[in-house]
């Protein structure tokens, strides 16, 4: 911690020493800016002497005033949505100019990582999303918003949960055991990511982003291509998300922003489930096929259909959800500043189940001379998410409820809820309605993002810059289950009085970030850009655990009232970056563009031998439209040609995996050491080969743009636990074995199809996909995903096939004749074993995307935005217990069931029910189905109240509207919702319905009004 | 430009100064190969680390021991305890590859002991030479139940990565010879103390193990001699009432017990499948035979829950392995019980029938306690189906009737008898497939009929 400090006080005293440079002679120019549309006065204008930092903002009148430099002649003027210019000064002393509004955004300036650059010049392959495109859809966490809206980034929701685990996945999956994740990066500082709770709840996690609120993002850049992530080098094979938090603009007039989001959300389909007397007519087919007498199992008509519970209506609800915010911004020439307050609450549709948080953003800019500025970003949130068991628990709540048979009631006679110990509680279903509300299991996580800048000009053109940031993650779970509950009331093991753990952990990143940037114009054709950069990144991670059981009672719950505290532990662990990186950047007549971007990466997950990565990247680009041949070609405003190529790594595995190993054991109440892992001094990074080419092209002054990508990307030295023969001691050692590759072609579309007082415009972006294990050095095949009966195992890696490959029989049908599955021979044998299983389907895409219409009219003004997603194949695993044709009695049947096969001749693909059978209902192809769909994702109609009558009111804008999202699906799928993940995060095992939660439609109306 | 070169250069040196300590973490809950057994205060932790090791393999002996045979019915979901429980074992079974897995992990652990324990200074002569007997003495009872188990498998003297990678098979009496070196090594140099009770190993340990080698061996004198030697020490005293053997750790007469607390990773594994899940429930023969008046107060082993039977589930658990805080989740690898059947069972075949020094007389003793009638037969024969019936009574889940079968040449028979499935390559293990893939050495060497 010392050295840190020192390496603060280091740059402030340098930034304080040289201070003192002189200035050099000067001019004062002003002037005011004015919009070429409507003569109206334009503020928050940047006014910068081209080839220095010098700027200034227009104030609220349009007006500014600068002093340029003798030896400079050239002003630029820029603005968000407003197309920049160059003018010269020609020692005039008035300048006044009017701007005109950018139709396209190839005027916009993006954040590249360390430095930012104008859309138009960028070389490498990147995508922007700016807040207006997410910022009335009622999401969590800003990872939600990114679903369907830029290619190349698939974004499922795991299940319905609020503030449940998302998966994102940039330009495909690159690794086996290491994370797939994209690199997040806030305002400079890489967040943390995945889920926060260190307790289970049955496959679906929390989501650490959910403490982020995305209102107080201004826009998200996805870097996609080497060119565009070499910068972040060792962590950026999975891609990086930059994300930039809004700020204060110069010269702008305060505005204080309130806004209110009310809404409902529901279940968007439930199960199609029996009821109480189809699945007795069922269950007792079951049982004579069998051989069996159904009344001797006491399913008797007439009494045992006497109850019929909608098990999935008694755990489910209409859920209310609210947003409120409050934000300021504003500034003048030396200070701006970005003031936000959040407050979410967010019901789930499963009763008990809610999310709320609490946040609050400060981001303040200070300039204090013309050579030094500097900042603070500070975000601290609180979120309290109360969870309820999920997917694969046997006494989960939505799983329970799909899985109880309708002849069970939640209540007893009096309309209590039935617990353990009580006569009519079902040891087979747990009442999934006091799984729901007896258990306490609340994840409480405070986060705390700050960080601090100052950036100094050196000497003209030299920016030296430097940021000290944390990410400070507690997380607290604080769970009890009574005794009312199965595990606090009647699991074995835990003694039926009350179950309680606790957990605290701490993870907190340390950042230093020190860049030097220069840039110059020579002969007004050649720019240089140049960055080197410096980073230091220190990670933390504490935690503690303890465990309790034989409570006094039910009144006691928390563990210093625990008869027996049985488990515990406390952990630390520190992992380390150190980095140094450098861009160059170089353009002749912003024709001919080139980009050289390296990192070098120290590790501390890696050996002292290959502790250092090296990732370089170069890219070009050719500006085709500025050449003398394409004069001719008037409608075309802009034509380049990209192209890229580099290396990116991967080093997101387990610290201390190189190393040999021994760890605390225990023997009969002593401890000691025993061997824990093999050392392989040779572990390195994984590494990702990229190439890259793209077009991009704009037609008719920005209406119609279009940009098209096509890639090939290779991994090589995969991160893999490599098996090894036990006669070591050890059954694997971390090693670099196989490769993964990524082929894929991205498009986007956007066009502004009209525009005369009425105006419509298009977005599209469509991404095509191919993932392939290319090889794989084990001698064994890799099992993965569930156990599976009949077939070892639902999923498989293997050679040639992409990663979410589904493993199991290939079933061919029901034999009309008999009524049982007839599943294929592969190896001819004349059995059906599991040696007959084979690659049955995989669960990515071949096509995915999103279309956003947005209709305007006077103030009013209309979006509809589809995502689908085309060629994917669901698991549909709920099915091995919902249409189990008979191998079990315990489990409520699907509809599907009544098309079973009953006599000879039937011709189906639900094979006959017999008790017991467990044949017919061997994992197969039965269970894989096509995953297609599309929909509409969401729907926003607005309106902007005449701005004439607001002020009146003192009101400088208001507007209303009201929004809904997951309104309509369209597929073939047959359960309840084909973008479902029962492993969330799994990439292995991805696109698994176990159980899982279907996503939620919610409707909402917001009230968002500007003073 | 100087001063500003001479603050990039003052942080370059700075952030590499703060280089090592970012990129070298201390692992805080590990310790590195290099630096265990390099001081003397490791001795008595990488001992723990050794027993801990070899306690794994003994849950998988009770898995072998008594799922191979006819105990147990299946009564769970899990595939693998399908396996035993149908009798048709396949080369992926997960516990035939976790029992490989456990006894070279103990094997390892023992070699980096032996090769590593000599050089240290600054140990109490007493305590290197304990270690040292107690590493020759667990690698060779984790060689003995491999060899027992999967019939001829590496012999693995050596912590070298490369070596182990790629080894071949050593015939059976290879390894059995190397066992009784182990052992006669540890005879030696093991402590005569008794002060740390039974879960720690001393020169009766080896003597017990030694009369169960020599049993295995038909080896009748020597059998009888180290089971004497053990009974006679007096040091173990049979417990009057046969329950406490069910549900206490550390009865009296336990000779070598793998301790475990509540606080112990991977204690539940037999407390799961027989208690928890119920994977494997007892047969209707044992229950028989445990129901029976030769049995008596051994029927303890087991208990009966009518809420529990339904379908194929005929409501019987095994009592043996409870949980941590029940106090009854050791498991019992020698006890002064089987020193007196491993007496009988060597002076019945040498002639010794009758009389203070006969076979019934050994027997009489636990049918005494189990408040069950005393032996009636009386020649050779009979006797020795006695004494297998009395092993089934007294020892049932503690890891050895399948073991008993198979040296006895009776597997064939009496499982055959038992389940339609049974094979006589299911007189041994296969080896794991995972490791004929993974060793090149192994290749093709599986055993037969698998």
């Amino acid at each position: 911690m010392r050295k840190r400090f020192t390496l603060l006080s280091c740059w402030l005293i340098l930034i304080l020493l040289s201070g003192s440079l002189a200035f050099g002679q000067t001019r004062r120019v002003t002037g005011r800016v004015t919009a070429t549309q409507d003569g109206s006065t334009l503020p928050g204008v940047n006014v910068v002497v081209k080839g220095t930092t010098i700027g200034v903002s227009t104030d609220s009148d349009g007006n500014y005033s600068i002093n340029v430099p003798d030896d400079k002649n050239i002003l630029t003027f820029s603005s968000i949505a407003l197309i920049s210019q160059d003018i010269p000064v020609n020692k005039r002393s008035v300048i006044n100019v009017k701007m005109a509004e950018a139709v396209n955004e190839l005027a916009q300036v993006v954040v590249t990582g360390y430095n930012s650059v104008q859309k138009k010049d960028i070389t490498g392959s990147m995508v922007s999303v700016t807040s207006d495109k997410f910022k009335e859809l009622p999401v969590t966490s800003f990872d939600q918003a990114l679903q369907g809206q830029a290619a190349g980034v698939l974004v499922t929701q795991s299940s319905g949960t609020p503030g449940g685990g998302i998966s994102v996945r940039v330009r495909g999956s690159t690794s086996i055991s290491a994370s797939n994740r994209p690199l997040f990066i806030v305002d400079g500082v890489p967040v943390e990511d995945g889920g926060l709770s260190s307790v289970g709840t049955g496959g679906q996690n929390d989501n650490a982003f959910a403490l982020l609120n995305p209102n107080d993002i201004e826009s998200i850049q996805i870097l996609k291509d080497a060119s565009a992530k070499a910068i972040y080098g060792s962590r950026a094979a999975n891609g990086v998300v930059l994300i930039t938090t809004k700020r204060g603009k110069n010269n702008e007039k305060t505005t204080i922003t309130a806004e209110v989001q009310r809404g409902m959300t529901e279940i968007i389909r439930k199960p199609r489930l029996l009821n109480s007397t189809e699945l007795l007519d069922l269950q007792r087919e079951a049982l004579v096929n069998a051989g069996q007498d159904p009344d001797k199992f006491g399913l008797i008509k007439g009494v045992t259909d006497a109850i019929n519970t909608d098990w999935v209506d008694a755990v489910t609800r209409r859920g209310l959800y609210q947003q409120y915010q409050v934000s300021a911004t504003g500034g003048n020439e030396r200070t701006r500043f970005y003031l936000s307050g959040n407050y979410r609450d967010e019901q789930g549709v499963l009763i008990a189940n809610s999310f709320q948080r609490m946040s609050g953003t400060l981001n303040l800019d200070h300039k204090a001379n013309s050579k030094l500025s500097f900042g603070t970003n500070l975000t601290l949130a609180r979120a309290m998410n109360k969870r309820v068991l999920g997917d694969n628990s046997l006494n989960g709540v939505y799983s329970g409820a799909v899985n109880s048979l309708p002849f069970f009631s939640p209540y007893n006679e009096l309309g209590q809820l039935l617990v353990p110990g009580d006569p009519n509680y079902s040891q087979r279903n747990y009442n999934p309605v006091g799984e729901a509300l007896f258990p306490r299991q609340n994840v409480i996580s405070v986060k705390v993002l700050g960080g601090i800048y100052a950036e100094y000009e050196l000497l003209d053109n030299l920016r030296f810059r430097s940021k000290a940031s944390i990410d400070y993650n507690s997380v607290i779970d604080d769970d009890y289950f009574p005794t009312t509950t199965w595990a606090g009331g009647i699991s074995e093991g835990v003694g039926g009085q009350g179950l309680g753990v606790y957990t605290a952990s701490v993870a907190a990143t340390f950042i230093n970030t020190n860049t030097l940037t220069y840039s110059a114009l020579f002969n007004e054709k050649h720019r240089l850009n140049v960055m080197l950069g410096h980073e230091l990144i220190n990670r933390t991670d504490r935690s503690s655990f303890v465990q309790g059981r034989l409570f006094t009672s039910d009144d006691f719950t928390y563990i210093s009232s625990a008869g027996v505290v049985d488990q515990g532990s406390s952990s630390l662990a520190n992992s380390g970056l150190l980095s140094f990186f450098g861009e160059a950047r170089y353009d002749f007549k912003e024709r001919y563009l080139f980009t050289l971007t390296s990192r070098y990466d120290g590790s501390s997950r890696f050996g002292r031998e290959r502790r250092f990565g090296f990732f370089p990247s170069a890219s070009a680009a050719w500006r085709i439209s500025s050449e003398e041949f394409m004069k001719n070609f008037r409608d075309l405003s802009d034509l380049k040609l990209r192209a890229s190529f580099g290396y990116t790594g991967n080093e997101r595995i387990g610290n201390f995996q190189f190393l040999g190993t021994w760890g605390a054991t225990t023997y009969s109440g002593s401890s000691g050491l025993g061997p824990s892992s093999v050392a392989n001094p040779l572990l390195q990074w994984e590494r990702t080969r990229e190439a890259n080419v793209g077009l991009d092209a704009s037609f008719f002054n920005g209406r119609l743009t279009f940009s098209v990508d096509a890639y090939s990307n290779l991994t090589d030295k995969l991160l893999f636990a490599q098996p090894i023969p036990l006669t070591t001691g050890f059954g694997a050692v971390q090693g670099n074995i196989g490769k993964v590759s990524n082929k894929g072609a991205e498009l986007s579309f956007s066009t502004i199809n009209m525009d005369k007082g009425f105006r419509w415009s298009t977005d599209l972006n469509l991404s095509h996909n191919v993932n392939k294990v290319v090889e794989l050095d084990t001698p064994e095949p890799l099992y993965r995903g569930y156990e599976a009966s009949g077939a070892t195992s639902t999923n498989i890696i293997l050679p040639g096939q992409p990663l979410g490959t589904f493993w199991g029989l290939k079933f061919l049908g029901v034999d009309p004749a008999t009524g049982d599955a007839i599943y294929e021979d592969k190896n001819q044998d004349g059995r059906i074993t599991p040696d007959d299983a084979q690659v049955i389907g995989n669960a990515q895409a071949k096509l995915f995307g999103g279309m956003t219409n947005r209709l305007s009219w006077k103030g009013f003004d209309l979006s509809v935005f589809f995502q689908f997603s085309y060629g994917n194949k669901v698991l549909n695993l709920t099915k091995t217990s919902t249409v189990n044709t008979g191998a079990s009695l315990d489990f409520n049947q699907s509809k599907d069931a009544l098309k079973r096969w009953q006599k000879p001749g039937d011709i189906t693909s639900i094979p006959r029910y017999e008790f017991e059978n467990t044949y017919n209902n061997y994992h197969s192809s039965r269970f894989v189905e096509d995953g297609s769909y599309l929909r509409l994702k969401n729907v926003t109609f607005g309106y902007n109240v005449n701005k004439k009558w607001v002020n009146r009111i003192k009101v400088t804008s208001a507007r209303v509207y009201v929004s809904a999202t997951n309104i309509w699906t369209l597929t073939q799928y047959s359960g309840s919702d084909p973008e479902v993940s029962t492993l969330d995060g799994s990439t292995s095992a991805q696109g698994i319905e176990l159980n899982t939660l279907p996503q939620v439609k919610t409707g909402m109306v917001g009230l968002s009004v500007t003073f | 430009m100087t001063r500003f070169l001479i603050y990039i250069f003052l942080l370059s040196i700075l952030s590499l100064s703060s280089c090592k300590e970012v990129l070298e973490p201390p692992p805080r809950d590990l310790r590195i190969d290099d630096l265990v057994l390099k001081r003397a205060q490791d001795v008595p932790a990488v001992r723990v680390g050794l027993y801990s090791s070899f306690r794994a393999i003994t849950q998988y002996t009770v898995v072998a021991g008594d799922f191979m045979s006819d105990y147990v019915r299946y009564n769970g979901t899990f595939g693998d305890y399908r396996e035993f429980g149908t009798k048709q074992i396949t080369t992926t079974n997960g516990d035939v590859s976790a029992m490989w897995g456990y006894i070279y992990n103990t094997v390892y652990v023992a070699n980096f002991i032996l090769e590593r324990l000599p050089d240290l200074a600054g140990v109490q002569p007493a305590a290197k030479k304990q270690l040292l007997g107690e590493a020759h003495f667990l690698r060779g009872l984790a060689n003995f139940y491999g060899a027992n188990t999967y019939g001829d498998i590496p012999k693995v003297t050596t912590t070298d990565q490369v070596t182990n990678r790629n080894i071949p098979r050593a015939a059976k009496a290879d390894i059995l010879a190397s066992v009784l070196e182990d052992f006669q090594y540890a005879l030696t140099n093991l402590t005569t103390d008794q002060t740390e009770g039974a879960a720690y190993a001393n020169q009766n340990t080896v003597r017990a193990a030694l009369a169960r080698y020599y049993l295995y061996q038909k080896n009748w004198v020597q059998a009888e001699q180290f089971a004497s030697q053990v009974i006679d020490s007096k040091v173990y005293t049979l417990e009057p009432d046969f329950k406490t053997i069910v549900f206490n750790n550390f009865p009296k007469e336990s000779i070598f017990e793998m301790g475990y607390t509540q606080n112990d990773a991977n204690s539940p594994l037999l407390n799961n499948l027989l208690v928890t899940r119920r994977e494997m429930i007892p047969s209707e023969q044992l229950i028989q035979a445990l129901a029976s008046a030769e049995s008596k107060d051994r029927l303890a082993t087991i208990s009966f829950d009518a809420t529990k039977q339904r379908g194929n589930d005929n409501g019987w658990t095994v009592r043996k392995y409870g949980t941590a805080t029940d106090g009854n989740s050791n498991v019992v690898v020698f006890r002064l019980a089987e020193m007196y059947l491993i007496r009988a069972e060597a002076r019945a075949q040498q002639g010794k029938l009758a009389g203070a020094n006969g076979a019934v007389s050994d027997i009489n003793v636990l049918r005494a306690r189990a408040k069950a009638a005393n032996v009636s037969a009386t020649n050779q024969a009979d006797i020795l189906a006695t004494v297998e019936r009395e092993r089934q009574y007294e020892l049932a889940f503690e890891g050895h009737r399948w073991y008993d079968l198979v040296r006895t040449g009776r597997a064939q028979a009496v499982m055959s008898a038992f389940s339609p499935n049974w094979n006589a390559r299911y007189e041994r293990w296969p080896v794991p497939q995972t490791e004929i893939q993974r060793n090149p050495a192994l290749k093709g060497a599986q055993n037969p009929g698998y």
